[in-house]
């Protein structure tokens, strides 16, 4: 058995990174523009909005939480049968909500089934992407992640197209079928062996080991306090924008171009972040620091242009944070025990991402207004990045990585903010 | 009949009667805002049209007509109940007030009295009032000024407007539908179903039976509930609003689809996918039975290879590929 010593950093990566793009794209673009159907959810089963909200929150949630079980099957397995049964698995959870009679049919099929599938597919692509490059890990995962941003774009008009053309039961019966093709992303995940994986062992045995890493530990605490600010904005921006005097069109325009930021953020990142020697932690604490600061300066700006200029930057600076968030992992950790350790810190982080959005709802409703929100996310943010000082290496000028093996875990991709429906209008 | 700046009724009036009409235009005078600033003292047939139905409202509506005739003054007017109504053109002329020639006209037909005049300064006031009782009282009034060159001004009195659905309404086979009719801030004395086909019009629900179901939960809305779907049930539906002072429509349209229309999509974008897949795999099957040959003397299988080999890149066999071809021979 032939294992290489460097991951090969181009010739098939770049089709990994393809399949990728898809897989965000099918994953979490599908996730962020579900908002069309809630409308229809709302008139046909004549719920209110917020519980039919909560379909997007269950699936969220088992894709977070079932992170860690994509990762142990793709240790044992390889990432290409189970990217394939959770692509399956996931066109097979929307198939059967087309047949749906109440909202409790599509908490489970949407929500529970869709959702195992999309947790085993997220994960192990990103960690097979990651083992595939070294030199140019940041760049490629930050291509990839543009999937998301720019399936929201297309996906939305789409659903809204479907629906228009089949009602939403015919539309969840194609939007299966365009699951599907998770499978086909899935297939194009060539196995690869690297030449710590004989040495790391077993699935077991490398969560224990990640549990006792003091680094590991420390990185997953740093990503999970930026999660909880991060997704704030996306959430309540337009919300904010309203009680500001907004119009509901200038301020959904704002969002758009913040998302547009967001992708040009990705990929200059991911370019800086293989450009630049030393660890990517320190870009990381970077992008981390000037998103909370931005945060923190939101409620001070009340004239338009203020508010464009922070949004734009805001919308840079969050994608900027996504791809290096990633390829801090292999850094700490190594490309061997890469699924396990972007498994677990999934599923760590999303407890910062489901907390963060309500608990600025909460204080808005305490306040009145969005100032405390705002500057309460920024404070996590810049926690954050305070916690990722104590990185090893962080501040060691002179010794080059010469794996940078970070593997940060999109966290902040997967985490989908919660559609806008579901908190109302606050 | 026409009556310029004060009262030229009958010549020798009743006490009571100018007694009537001084307070009819006292309390008009009053009422009335900036735009009608001349008060109209009233006709004796206008007071007694008046005191009959009191107990109506009064809307009144006012026009202001140009002589710029590719802007036609025009104005809508929504009725839902019986009510008094005052209709005022006002009218600016180039030339002398005097010589201008004011007639009313519902629809085509001219109509004789029940209409004043007035001049105040430049301006040319004119004033119609009507008890709108029934469908027959509903309408265009217009106001004409000149002979030859006529301005025109129209009142149309219409029932409330009633909104369907502008999309149509998908379902499929076998599917429960409810149909929603309603009107902004109207309460219809009654509400009926019609399913169309072409033109012609058939009352929905005249045989009660578990079909069609009406119900409603405002008095705003109507609601048509539609069970056991079929191809026939599609077309367009027509909701009837049944107002004292007429009736109004709205539709909605409703599409009845087989489940093996998007079906047949699923299946083709399904195949596709299989397809993919299957190009996919043999394409790494082809690539690696052409690198490698043989793997260190040993018969690999093709499955296997998949699983263990990582060959992954043209460039990256280099090496290996050179060392093993050497071995092999």
């Amino acid at each position: 058995m032939a294992y290489r010593a460097e991951p090969p950093d181009g010739g098939w990566g770049w089709m990994v990174v393809l399949s990728a793009f898809f897989q965000s794209a099918l994953v979490f673009g599908v996730l962020r523009s579900f908002g069309v159907f809630f409308v229809e959810f709302v008139a046909a089963f004549e719920e209110p909005a917020a519980r039919v909200s909560w379909i997007a929150s269950i699936g969220i949630a088992v894709q977070q939480f079932g992170s860690p079980v994509g990762s142990v099957l793709s240790t044992k397995f390889g990432p290409r049968p189970v990217v394939m049964t959770g692509g399956i698995l996931a066109a097979l959870g929307m198939l059967l909500a087309s047949f749906a009679t109440s909202l409790t049919h599509l908490y489970l099929s949407i929500g529970l089934l869709s959702g195992s599938g999309w947790a085993l597919t997220f994960t192990p692509t990103l960690a097979c992407l990651s083992r595939y490059f070294s030199r140019r890990r940041s760049l490629a995962t930050g291509l990839a992640l543009t999937g998301v941003g720019l399936s929201s774009f297309a996906f939305a008009p789409l659903f809204q197209w479907l629906l228009n053309h089949y009602a939403w039961r015919g539309a969840l019966l194609l939007v299966s079928a365009l699951s599907l093709h998770l499978v086909a992303c899935g297939a194009l995940l060539r196995p690869l062996s690297l030449a710590e994986d004989p040495v790391v062992g077993g699935p077991g045995a490398q969560i224990t080991s990640l549990l006792c890493h003091g680094p590991f530990l420390r990185y997953t605490i740093a990503i999970t306090l930026i999660n909880t600010g991060y997704f704030i904005p996306y959430v309540h921006l337009v919300a904010h924008l309203r009680d500001l005097g907004w119009d509901p069109l200038p301020a959904a325009f704002l969002l758009s171009v913040a998302a547009i930021s967001d992708l040009v953020g990705r990929v200059a990142s991911g370019w800086l972040g293989d450009a630049v020697p030393g660890p990517v932690a320190r870009l990381l604490m970077l992008w981390t620091t000037l998103t909370g600061v931005i945060l923190a300066l939101y409620p001070v700006a009340e004239v338009p242009t203020g508010l464009v200029a922070l949004t734009v930057a805001y919308g840079f600076t969050s994608g900027a944070l996504t791809p290096v968030a990633f390829s801090v992992l292999p850094e700490l950790v190594g490309t061997g025990k890469i699924y396990c350790g972007l498994g677990l810190v999934q599923m760590v982080e999303s407890i910062g991402g489901l907390l963060g959005a309500p608990l600025s709802g909460y204080l808005r409703d305490v306040t009145g207004n969005y100032t405390a929100s705002f500057v309460v996310a920024g404070a996590f943010l810049l926690a954050g990045s305070g916690v990722l000082i104590t990185l090893p290496h962080f501040f060691c000028f002179s010794a080059p990585t010469s794996k940078p093996q970070d593997l940060v875990t999109e966290a902040l991709d997967t985490k989908v903010p919660l559609p806008e429906e579901g908190l109302g209008e606050d | 009949m026409r009556a310029l700046q004060g009262l030229r009724g009958p010549r020798a009036p009743s006490l009571p009667l100018l007694l009537l009409c001084f307070l009819a235009a006292v309390r008009r005078s009053l009422e009335d805002g900036l735009s009608t600033a001349a008060p109209f003292t009233s006709l004796p047939v206008q007071e007694e049209m008046m005191t009959e139905y009191s107990n109506l409202s009064l809307e009144s509506h006012n026009l202001s007509v140009t002589e710029r005739p590719n802007m036609p003054a025009e104005k809508n007017i929504t009725l839902e109940r019986p009510s008094n109504v005052e209709l005022t053109c006002q009218f600016t002329p180039s030339g002398n007030l005097n010589a201008v020639n004011v007639t009313w006209k519902k629809g085509d037909k001219l109509l004789e009295d029940n209409y004043l005049v007035n001049a105040t300064g430049s301006i040319l006031y004119t004033q119609y009032r009507v008890a709108v009782i029934n469908s027959k009282q509903m309408g265009s009034y217009s106001c004409f000024f000149g002979e030859k060159k006529q301005q025109r001004g129209t009142f149309n009195l219409k029932v409330p407007e009633i909104n369907g659905k502008n999309k149509p309404l998908i379902t499929y086979v076998g599917d429960t539908v409810v149909l929603i009719c309603k009107c902004q801030d109207c309460l219809p004395l009654n509400w009926t179903w019609y399913s169309g086909n072409g033109s012609v019009q058939v009352p929905i629900g005249v045989p009660v039976n578990d079909k069609y179901v009406i119900s409603g939960k405002h008095a705003n809305e109507t609601r048509l509930k539609i069970t056991q779907l079929s191809e026939d049930d599609q077309g367009t539906y027509w909701c009837h609003a049944i107002f004292e002072l007429g009736e109004s429509e709205g539709h909605v349209e409703l599409v009845v689809l087989s489940y093996l229309v998007p079906l047949k999509a699923f299946c083709a974008i399904a195949a596709e996918v299989v397809l993919l897949v299957a190009i996919i795999l043999l394409f790494e099957m082809y690539t690696q039975k052409k690198k490698k040959p043989s793997d260190d003397g040993k018969e690999i299988e093709q499955g296997e290879q998949l699983k263990l080999d990582d060959s992954n890149g043209i460039e990256n066999s280099g090496p290996r590929h050179r060392k093993n071809e050497s071995v092999g021979q």
